[in-house]
Parts: C-alpha cells; sequence; structure tokens
C-alpha cells in the first residue's frame, strides 16, 4: 500500500514535469497552426484570401465576419518582400506575423502615407544594404525591419455592408506580395 | 519483480496522462493567465505578441489564430451574461451600455470553437457601430436572437452554447495602460425559447 501511494506521489510530481514539457513544446511541433495551415493551401509570396473556406475549413480560425482577409506567407533569405496596392477602402490593417503565429508589428491605414497600403518587410541587414541607395520606388513605402526569416503577412479590410464587397474584394485581390 | 515493474507503469502512466490532461484542460477554458475581464468581457490583450505567457502561445499555435495586433484592435469575448449563466443561441439577449473609445467595432456570434454563427437569413450575422442606433446619451441597445426585434437587432440561429464576441479596432485601449478602468456593456438575458 505504501508503496502504490509512493508511485502515485512520483506519478503526479512526472506529472507536474510532463505539463510545463508538454506546453512549451506545443508551439513548435504544432501541426495546425497557422502556417501549416496556409502552406497547406498556397506556396510563399501567393496571396491567399482567409475568409473565403477552402476545401470546407476555414483557413484560419477566429475571424470577424465583417471583415475579408488576404495573407501571403514570405521568406526573407531570397530578398525583401514588398507588399502593395492602389484603392481605397474604408479601412484596412496590416500585421505581421513570425512563423509561430506571434504578431510582430502592426499598422492601419491612419499610419500609412496617404493612406495606401505599401510597405517592406525586410531584415535588418537588408535595410542596412538597402539605405546605402534608396530605390526610388520604396520612397513612400513604410519598412517593417524584423528579426526573422520566414512570416506571414495578413491584411485585414472592413466591409460595412454588401455593397463595399466588390471594392474590398478588388482591394485585396490586387494586392502584391512579391520579392524584390 | 512484477509488482515493482507494474508500480513504474503505474507512475508514468500517470505522468503521461495527467500531464498531457491537464494542458488540453487549461487551453481550452476561456479564463486564464493574461486575460483581462470586464463584467462579462474577457480579453487577452498580449495574445499573439512575443511578450505571451507560455499558455497564450500553445492556444495560438494549437488554433492557428492570427490575432489581431495592438495597431489593429482588441476582441473581447463573452461566453456567459452578467449574471453568470452560460449563453445559448436559442436563447434572447439584450447588450446595453456604453463602450470604451475606438474608430469602430464589431458585434458578432460564434460558437465555442470561435467558427462565426450564420443567421440562416438573409441578414448578416454581425453588426459594428457605423449601423448601429444609438440612445439619447450615446450608449448602445442591442437585441441578440432569432426572432426580428425593433431597433438594433443582431440576428443568430441555431441552437447550443454560443460566444459573443465585440472587437473594437483602432483603438487607445489595446495598449497595456489603456484598459484600465474602461466600461463595458451589460448582457441581460430576456427570454429563451426553448
Amino acid at each position: 500500500m505504501r508503496r502504490l501511494l509512493h508511485a502515485l506521489a512520483i506519478g503526479l510530481i512526472g506529472a507536474g514535469i510532463a505539463h510545463i514539457v508538454i506546453l512549451l513544446l506545443v508551439p513548435s511541433f504544432s501541426e495546425r497552426d497557422a502556417w501549416s495551415r496556409l502552406a497547406m493551401v498556397a506556396g510563399p509570396n501567393k496571396v491567399v484570401r482567409l475568409d473565403q473556406e477552402i476545401g470546407g475549413t476555414p483557413v484560419v480560425k477566429a475571424l470577424d465576419p465583417s471583415f475579408f482577409e488576404a495573407a501571403c506567407r514570405f521568406d526573407l533569405t531570397e530578398g525583401v518582400v514588398r507588399i502593395d496596392n492602389a484603392g481605397k477602402v474604408p479601412y484596412w490593417s496590416a500585421s505581421v506575423y513570425d512563423r509561430s503565429g506571434q504578431n510582430i508589428y502592426s499598422f492601419n491605414d491612419r499610419t500609412a502615407t496617404d493612406g495606401n497600403l505599401d510597405f517592406v518587410v525586410l531584415t535588418p541587414a537588408q535595410m542596412i544594404d538597402l539605405r546605402k541607395e534608396l530605390p526610388t520606388e520604396f520612397e513612400k513605402s513604410i519598412f517593417v525591419e524584423t528579426p526573422i526569416d520566414e512570416g506571414i503577412v495578413v491584411v485585414r479590410a472592413f466591409v460595412p455592408d454588401d455593397s463595399w464587397k466588390p471594392t474590398v474584394d478588388r482591394f485585396l485581390d490586387g494586392i502584391n506580395c512579391d520579392i524584390q | 519483480m512484477l509488482k515493482q515493474s507494474l508500480l513504474i507503469v503505474l507512475a508514468l502512466a500517470v505522468a503521461v496522462g495527467g500531464g498531457a490532461a491537464s494542458v488540453g484542460m487549461v487551453l481550452n477554458s476561456q479564463e486564464g493567465i493574461g486575460a483581462v475581464s470586464v463584467g462579462p468581457w474577457t480579453a487577452f490583450p498580449d495574445i499573439g505578441t512575443p511578450e505571451a505567457d507560455p499558455y497564450s502561445k500553445a492556444r495560438v499555435a494549437r488554433d492557428g489564430v492570427l490575432a489581431l495586433g495592438r495597431a489593429e484592435g482588441l476582441s473581447f469575448v463573452a461566453d456567459r451574461d452578467s449574471t453568470g449563466v452560460t449563453l445559448k443561441s436559442e436563447c434572447n439577449y439584450r447588450v446595453e451600455g456604453s463602450l470604451p473609445v475606438a474608430r469602430f467595432w464589431t458585434l458578432y456570434a460564434t460558437d465555442r470553437a470561435h467558427i462565426a454563427l450564420k443567421s440562416g437569413i438573409r441578414r448578416d450575422a454581425s453588426m459594428h457601430s457605423l449601423e448601429v442606433l444609438r440612445q439619447a446619451d450615446n450608449s448602445i441597445s442591442v437585441l441578440v436572437g432569432a426572432r426580428p426585434e425593433p431597433g438594433n437587432w443582431l440576428a443568430v440561429g441555431g441552437v447550443g452554447a454560443m460566444n459573443l464576441v465585440l472587437t473594437f479596432y483602432d483603438t487607445p485601449i489595446a495598449s497595456s495602460t489603456g484598459l484600465s478602468g474602461i466600461e463595458m456593456p451589460r448582457i441581460v438575458r430576456v427570454q429563451c425559447n426553448a
């Protein structure tokens, strides 16, 4: 009896250790995170609409039905990534996420020049290179320096009512997410 | 000898099983470390940021959530009404009171898996501040239910437990200091059509 209690006590202490280990390992081993889900439906630098269901299940969960969203994955080892688009919608916001889905930078239309969506994601080393000789097409761009190589960009646009749907659709479908 | 190995197997089973089960239980609950509650509403201001606690990080990875950034907005979720009773989509609720400052806000209902509920009719199952009718004192009163209501009506359909999600966009409350002393609307149950 005493040995049974002893085994149970050791088991409980082990459960505490297992709890911490599993908790810290979930982010590295999850196959259901946003990155994996996006990788299943599209390659890097391809813009994917998150509000449209692909294969019956939403790509990313917990989305506001009053919003349309578009996302693309990027890899900075091949060059800087520029996300730009011309067009006006009532409200848009953009976020840069790292591979594990953590939001590392976000801004909205009031922060941007003339309210236009135009930003460049790059690493600090690429920023130093670019500063030496700033290309003229980047004059009005917002530069987002990130310490990561791989990540996700998400652009969200507000749809106040049905009559705005075509405009917002055009805005999101016209987004470029290309390596420069 | 056999007894000894049985005890070792028992200890290992309790350790692995208990550890996995407790992580699952904590991740499924709406409350948790890093939660900020105002009345029935709960928000996770740090979720999806590098400052998030390990529980929030695990939740983000497991659910595939892409959380709103601080410059984008902040989401509040309610799974109970103001008296502490679970929200059900077959009941009618009144969401009333004043709201914190934001450029605009949206209100919609989801199921427990955070998938937005459909209204089942030709009406959006969401509501936002640009289309809402306000009271004389600038507060709001929204009726949530399956049957049409005069004034502000958020159409929801279906049966079962639901969450109400109130999201503020481009708001100062998304910063860490902005959350102290804000006022959120009450959720009052009107009736149930069970």
